[in-house]
């Protein structure tokens, strides 16, 4: 409910330039990495996609292979050999095995003011760039976001992610406003190529280097900013098994994030007034909501199985109409409350963001997102917190 | 960009204000839900002091004991009914805890009721049958809850196949009332939920509807 009317004020107090992007005199140059491993499939339309963006100050394209297995190498070989003053290709030494160790090599290779990241299944708009780099003419910027949004959009799982992604795009918009964005995500992010070097880049150790590498951003005083105008589309796990294995890896980073920042826990500052205490929550209600659920689950279950076996032999009716009117507590009431609220706010966010991002959503997408979707997290977080306490942290 | 986080402030003043009316309106709910039952206790009350009187008054003059009988049982059927409804509410009930007391109160009516009932029977000479239902009430076990809701189906079924045969009245066996101590101890009552048939057959293991309608036929 807090964080429900923080974002309510926020918007009521910002609606009026949520989609503003900042304009520029100033030219920045930038460079763009593209960490790539057996990406094949998408690999081409991500430098196409990067080839077509309006921005003069793009200086290079840089596609670090790390040590692919596919064609994914020869496939942007093919690129720099048609742009090669705009497309550069390289190859990790040795196999990395994790985004940030490709994306950290590739930087060593940036002489720009700005440098971005794009993954290699995600496609920037044409005035991404042009967008963004406003933002930096404020000396305190050191990195730009914008919205993402997935590709594809057909099967049920990938519509729940598309209500996901733009919520979290709108929320994130609104925690700019509170200098309290948690996140640079992979499919673009734009940062000031001095305050990178200043925190040493990216964590190669951390599964989540998008959120350490914000959270170091933040401890150094530096603020994250979003573009909610403009948008970058990515592809999204369309099964359940790589969607929750995802879940879970950003779970464990969000953990591991937790472990490296925990001394500035409540400490003056965004990070330890905010940032890590609503992480911290999140995964603490989450567990202690499935706890709750499991224990009234279980002993309901055992308490009706026991009914049912002493009931059928003696032939007594295992449900009858006086039980059908229930009678509800308080905090069922409270409960279908939330619920309602959520599902207005999740409504409200779908229909600000529709003119940018969303084709269609109906009802029960929506509903199907706020009352099932949403309750596998608490599943995801008790697991990230096994995984993390078992070392489990493999990337891939 | 002016700073916003004034907001967290805000937004922190706004929530105690919802969370209290929340906690308010709760409580009205609840109360509300005490009331009724208050009611109906006030109810009860007046009609069972007015079957004390009418049995009190069979020692002095003549009455028509069918009726008393008659009424006794309606009474009955009405006070198990309110102790499945009370039962709802108290689980329902999270704030109040007033609700208990209405039940220890309840408890004390219907052990009254009990022993008038006995009383009826004595001097009437009438041949239905006091189905006392002594439950746990604070702390059931999971299986003595799913037992406990078992007893209760079969106290319905029975008072279906029965009807004006039988008496059912529900009594809570822990809530540490003397007078329900003491009669627990007579009828030595030591496990809980038992049913108590003509204060003299103890049911506490029920394998078939037959087990308990032998006593009843």
């Amino acid at each position: 409910m807090y964080l429900l009317l923080i974002f309510l004020l926020l918007y009521l107090k910002n609606k009026k330039d949520i989609f503003y992007s900042p304009e520029t005199k100033k030219k920045y140059t930038i460079s763009l990495i593209v960490p790539c491993w057996n990406e094949e499939e998408t690999i081409a339309e991500t430098i196409e996609h990067l080839l077509q963006i309006e921005y003069s100050g793009l200086k290079k394209i840089i596609i670090v292979d790390d040590c692919s297995s596919d064609n994914s190498y020869k496939i942007a070989k093919k690129y720099e050999e048609n742009y090669p003053k705009k497309v550069q290709v390289i190859q990790t030494p040795k196999q990395t095995g994790n985004a940030a160790g490709a994306k950290i090599y590739g930087s060593g290779f940036v002489d720009t003011e700005l440098i971005g990241f794009v993954d290699a299944d995600s496609y920037p708009e044409k005035a991404s760039i042009k967008k963004l780099v406003g933002f930096f003419d404020n000396p305190k910027t050191g990195a730009v976001t914008c919205t993402i949004v997935p590709r594809n959009r057909n099967k049920l799982l990938e519509k729940m992610q598309v209500i996901e992604y733009n919520t979290i795009a709108f929320t994130r918009k609104l925690l700019g406003y509170l200098d309290a964005i948690y996140t640079t995500p992979g499919p673009l992010a734009v940062y000031r190529k001095s305050a990178f070097d200043k925190i040493g880049g990216f964590d190669k150790n951390n599964l989540t280097e998008d959120i350490e590498i914000a959270w170091s951003l933040i401890n150094q005083g530096y603020e994250i900013k979003m573009d909610l105008s403009t948008s970058t589309t990515t592809t999204a796990p369309d099964k359940f098994k790589e969607w929750y294995k995802q879940r879970r890896r950003w779970g464990i980073g969000g953990i591991q994030c937790i472990a490296k920042y925990k001394k500035e826990f409540m400490k003056k500052g965004i990070l330890g007034m905010f940032i890590i205490p609503f992480f911290i929550l999140q995964f603490f209600l989450g567990i202690l909501g499935l706890g709750v659920f499991i224990y009234l689950v279980t002993t309901r279950t055992i308490s009706n199985l026991l009914f049912v076996t002493y009931s059928v032999p003696v032939g007594t009716p295992l449900v009858t109409m006086n039980e059908l009117y229930i009678t509800p507590s308080f905090l069922n009431y409270l409960g279908i409350v939330l619920f309602i609220v959520g599902g207005i706010f999740t409504l409200i966010i779908l229909s600000i963001m529709k003119n940018t991002v969303l084709k269609k959503q109906n009802i029960f997408n929506i509903l199907f997102y706020s009352g099932l979707y949403l309750s596998v997290y608490p599943v995801i977080a008790l697991s990230s917190l096994y995984n993390y306490f078992k070392r489990n942290n493999s990337w891939r | 960009m002016k700073n916003q986080k004034y907001i967290f402030l805000y937004a922190l003043i706004l929530t105690i204000i919802v969370f209290n009316i929340g906690i308010y309106m709760g409580y009205k709910l609840e109360s509300s839900r005490i009331d009724k039952i208050n009611d109906m206790y006030l109810e009860a009350e007046m009609e069972l002091l007015d079957q004390r009187i009418q049995k009190d008054t069979l020692d002095v003059i003549n009455l028509d004991c069918d009726l008393l009988v008659q009424e006794n049982i309606q009474f009955a059927d009405r006070i198990f009914e309110e102790a499945l409804l009370i039962k709802k509410y108290e689980d329902a009930n999270k704030m109040n805890d007033k609700i208990k007391f209405q039940h220890k109160r309840f408890d004390l009516l219907r052990t009254l009721f009990w022993i008038n009932s006995m009383r009826i029977k004595e001097k009437c000479n009438s041949d239905y049958h006091n189905l006392v239902y002594i439950y746990d009430y604070n702390n059931p076990s999971i299986k003595q809850n799913a037992r406990q809701k078992f007893f209760s189906k079969v106290l319905g079924e029975l008072k279906e196949k029965f009807g004006d045969k039988i008496m059912l009245i529900p009594i809570a066996g822990d809530n540490n009332i003397p007078s329900i101590n003491l009669l627990m101890k007579k009828y030595e009552i030591n496990e809980l939920p038992t049913i108590l048939i003509d204060e003299n057959i103890k049911i506490t293991e029920l394998e078939t509807m037959e087990d308990i309608e032998q006593y009843l036929n």
